[in-house]
C-alpha cells in the first residue's frame, strides 16, 4: 500500500520537480508508505553544486534534505539515466540509492499508486 | 472498485482536463463509484468563475460545476497550487488581504492530504496530465 513519484523533470525550468515533492511530503505528513524515483533528466535534480539563486529559485536538493524529516530515508535513482547523462557524482547531502532497470520495474510493481512528473 | 482522477494539465491550452472530464463523466453514466477528482498545477485554472469561453466553444469550466451537480462529486483543488496562480475563493481572499475571489463555489478548496488520501483509499488513481 505504497505510493510511487517519479520524478521525469530537471530541477527547474518548470515546476514538476516542487511540485511533485510536495505530494511526497504530504504523504510523508500522512505516514504513508511513499518512495521518490528519479529518472531521466529528473537525475538533473540530485546534480552537485546548483546555484539556483540565479534563477530566483529555491534549492532542490535543500529541499530533500529535509525528507528524513517526513519518513522517507531514501531517495531512489534510475542508474540508466546516470549512466546516459555521464553524471557520475551527487549532491552527497541526500541519501540516494542507485537501481537497476529490473529493481525500478520492481519499483512500479510494488507501488499500489504511481504518480510521474 | 473506487477510482479518484488527478489532474495536472490546465483548461483550454491543453487538452487533458477537457479529456479527464469526458473520462470522468463516463465513469460516472457507466456506474462507477469516483470518489475525488483533485486539481494540482495548472489545472486548477479549471476553478475560475471568471472565464468567459466564446458561445461556439465548449465551456470546460461550466460543464465541471454541472457535472459536480449532477453526480454529486468531489471537486477538489490544491489550495498551494491555487494560491500560487492567483486563484482564491472568498475566504483565501480575505486571509490574504487581496481585492476579490475568483474560485467557483462548486469546488472544494483543500490541501495534498486530500490526494494522499484519495490514493489511500481509492482502487485505482487516473492521472490526466505531465
Amino acid at each position: 500500500m505504497s505510493i510511487l513519484i517519479v520524478q521525469h523533470s530537471p530541477p527547474y525550468g518548470n515546476s514538476n520537480a516542487k511540485e511533485a515533492l510536495d505530494i511526497a511530503l504530504a504523504a510523508g505528513t500522512f505516514e504513508q508508505e511513499v518512495h521518490i524515483l528519479f529518472m531521466g533528466d529528473a537525475c538533473y535534480q540530485l546534480a552537485e553544486n546548483q546555484n539556483p539563486h540565479m534563477l530566483g529559485q529555491k534549492s532542490i536538493p535543500k529541499m530533500l534534505t529535509a525528507l528524513p524529516i517526513y519518513g522517507i530515508e531514501e531517495v531512489l535513482i534510475d542508474r540508466a539515466s546516470l549512466d546516459e547523462r555521464s553524471i557520475n557524482t551527487l549532491c552527497k547531502d541526500v541519501k540516494v540509492k542507485v537501481l537497476s532497470s529490473d529493481e525500478v520495474k520492481a519499483a512500479y510493481r510494488n507501488a499500489k499508486t504511481v504518480l510521474r512528473f | 472498485m473506487s477510482i479518484s482522477v488527478l489532474i495536472l494539465t490546465p483548461p483550454y491550452s491543453s487538452q487533458g482536463s477537457y479529456s479527464a472530464y469526458r473520462f470522468v463523466k463516463a465513469a460516472v453514466a457507466s456506474g462507477q463509484a469516483v470518489r475525488r477528482v483533485f486539481f494540482y498545477q495548472d489545472a486548477v485554472h479549471a476553478a475560475t468563475k471568471l472565464a468567459c469561453p466564446p458561445q461556439d466553444e465548449f465551456d470546460l469550466y461550466t460543464a465541471w460545476q454541472q457535472l459536480k451537480h449532477d453526480a454529486d462529486l468531489d471537486l477538489v483543488v490544491c489550495i498551494a497550487a491555487a494560491a500560487r496562480r492567483g486563484l482564491i475563493n472568498e475566504s483565501e481572499s480575505k486571509r490574504h488581504n487581496k481585492s476579490g475571489a475568483n474560485m467557483a463555489s462548486d469546488f472544494e478548496i483543500s490541501g495534498l492530504g486530500q490526494l494522499v488520501e484519495a490514493c489511500a483509499l481509492s482502487d485505482r488513481i487516473i492521472t490526466f496530465g505531465a
